[in-house]
């Protein structure tokens, strides 16, 4: 009985999550206000001006997100599991902190407060959403961690003679890839789709290209917002599996 | 989601070598400044900016004419429409969500696992144009569901039904409150030990008195602290309410957005600070609260 109940759970949130998508698909491949199916609304995409040129500037801004991301989280949540454990409550305060403060308030602060060298470039968002994606990416990164003794792995590459680069990039980096791998997805996800610091700090990133030729054309907007989350879902899904793979083989044999 | 994992013994139950990264461990945190001069550039320093102007008036001098505006429609109207979207939709998040990750503790298989963690990452990032254009395909006056119920004779739209309303909002937030709560939820599932089930059964409990007695005392704080999580995601959501409003349902996120975006007077920007600041606010009551309760439970938590 008790089984029949979750799954009942489990099958009706499904339809819940997936009949939107379902419907969605199958809009956006209407043709007209005829119930013929064709792929007019996608084409439609393609003619708009600007989409390759604002999916280019997401792609830019997402992966100097992913390399900022990855270049101060990774060595920062190392050390504090080495040798910072007294400053890691500290830390752990400090980067849920962008999680409290919502995002519009950040974004009206941040166009008040960042020198103009900043706001006059599109790559300010990047550093925005590390600050953004700190809650998780902290956090993914520290579970990670917690998980190895990596105290003596890095003691045996030192003793060895490895210097600090070279331990961190060929002891500590495989060590923890799993959960780096789910920084970056954490990093990747909120990157491509993200609206409200594009929008506010007047930038036309791709979610706010989207936004903006929705209301030409109900159809081709389907079509686009369906692709782009058929987008993102796939790229995600990726590395998903990526890290799936690799913190299973970990767990087992541990 | 764990905060806490101090602690100052290595898995295999070693104590930690301090100054295990030999020329890193100097009394001042060095290796720190990196991430110190981010949050500060790039959150601290804005917020403060932000907060500063909240209380200028156009002419920069120091008022409180700002604030007291909050209190007064249309923007007192927004925060009551905000903290209640907040409040709802985090109900409706939390209580399926909790009974998914219930489920899926259940089910077991680690395979259906690895699945909806990583379905539940991607959906709790869906959000603004895309998804209200599914629910448009779905729930809309055109939508598959709506003529669907009109070929069998139920009129949801005649019945009173709109996707663009209050409740139209709580619906399609849903969409990403439940993967989040699945999310922040799972782990203080897992902290639930099989042993605390199986000694309260050779006690002599039923399956309710655990519940009663261990299950839902354990798991409340959690509950309680992935709740504030939801309304704190709910009421700061500004691309959804965005593209699911068309001024119909008064805000503080659009309101802000509209008073920031320079659509309006300039002589307005600092009532739009005002807003990010009562924002701020209302966030930190519910999110105090949240780190508190983390960090208690997280202390034992970590087995």
């Amino acid at each position: 009985m008790k089984n029949l109940g979750s799954k009942l759970i489990l099958v009706v949130t499904g339809i819940f999550i997936f009949f939107p998508i379902y419907a969605a698909t199958e809009f956006s491949f209407r043709s007209g206000a005829t119930h013929s199916h064709g792929l007019a609304a996608y084409r439609w995409i393609f003619e708009q001006s600007g989409f390759l040129e604002n999916l280019g500037i997401t792609m830019r801004i997402t992966t100097l997100a992913v390399v900022l991301n990855l270049a101060i989280m990774v060595p920062t949540v190392t050390w504090l599991h080495l040798s910072g454990q007294r400053f890691k409550r500290m830390i752990e305060i400090l980067t849920i902190l962008p999680l409290i403060i919502p995002v519009v308030a950040l974004a009206t602060g941040a166009q008040l407060a960042m020198p103009d060298f900043m706001q006059n470039s599109v790559y300010e968002l990047s550093f925005m959403y590390v600050v953004v994606a700190m809650p998780y990416t902290y956090r993914a990164l520290d579970i990670g961690l917690s998980g190895h003794s990596l105290s003596t792995l890095t003691n045996a590459a030192r003793n060895l003679g490895a210097s600090w680069l070279k331990t961190l990039t060929s002891v500590v980096i495989p060590t923890i890839r799993p959960s780096v791998l789910a920084a970056l997805f954490l990093m990747i996800a909120l990157s491509l789709g993200e609206f409200t610091l594009a929008q506010l700090l007047h930038w036309t990133t791709f979610p706010v290209w989207v936004t903006n030729v929705s209301q030409q054309n109900v159809m081709g907007a389907t079509a686009l917002g369906m692709g782009s989350l058929f987008f993102a879902w796939i790229l995600l899904f990726g590395f998903s599996f990526l890290g799936g793979k690799s913190s299973m083989t970990v767990q087992e044999e541990e | 989601m764990k905060i806490s994992t101090t602690s100052n013994v290595d898995v295999k139950g070693a104590p930690v070598k301090k100054g295990a990264f030999h020329g890193f461990s100097t009394p001042f945190p060095t290796p720190l400044i990196p991430i110190f001069i981010f949050l500060l550039f790039f959150f601290l320093w804005p917020i403060t900016a932000l907060t500063g102007n909240a209380f200028k008036s156009n002419e920069g001098a120091f008022t409180f004419s700002n604030i007291t505006m909050l209190f007064q429609d249309p923007y007192r109207m927004a925060f009551k429409n905000s903290i209640s979207l907040g409040l709802i939709s985090a109900l409706v998040g939390a209580i399926p969500g909790l009974a998914i990750a219930i489920a899926i503790e259940k089910q077991g298989s680690r395979v259906l696992k690895k699945f909806i963690s990583s379905i539940s990452g991607v959906l709790a990032n869906t959000g603004g144009v895309p998804l209200a254009f599914m629910f448009l395909a779905a729930f809309g006056p055109a939508g598959l569901v709506i003529t669907a119920l009109k070929s069998v004779g139920i009129d949801l739209y005649g019945l009173g039904f709109n996707l663009f309303s209050f409740t139209g909002l709580i619906i399609v937030y849903a969409y990403f409150q439940i993967p989040i709560m699945v999310i922040v939820i799972t782990p203080a599932l897992t902290s639930l030990r099989k042993e605390w089930k199986d000694s309260a059964a050779s006690l002599g409990a039923s399956k309710f008195q655990y519940w009663l007695k261990v299950g839902i005392p354990i798991l409340m704080p959690s509950f309680i602290a992935c709740y504030l999580l939801l309304f704190a995601s709910a009421f700061s959501a500004f691309a959804t309410a965005r593209a699911m409003t068309v001024g119909n349902i008064a805000l503080v996120p659009l309101q802000i957005g509209s008073l920031i975006d320079g659509n309006v007077t300039i002589n307005q920007a600092n009532l739009g600070y005002a807003l990010a600041f009562g924002m701020i606010v209302v966030s930190l009551f519910a999110m105090i609260p949240y780190i508190w309760i983390q960090s208690r439970t997280a202390k034992w938590q970590n087995r």
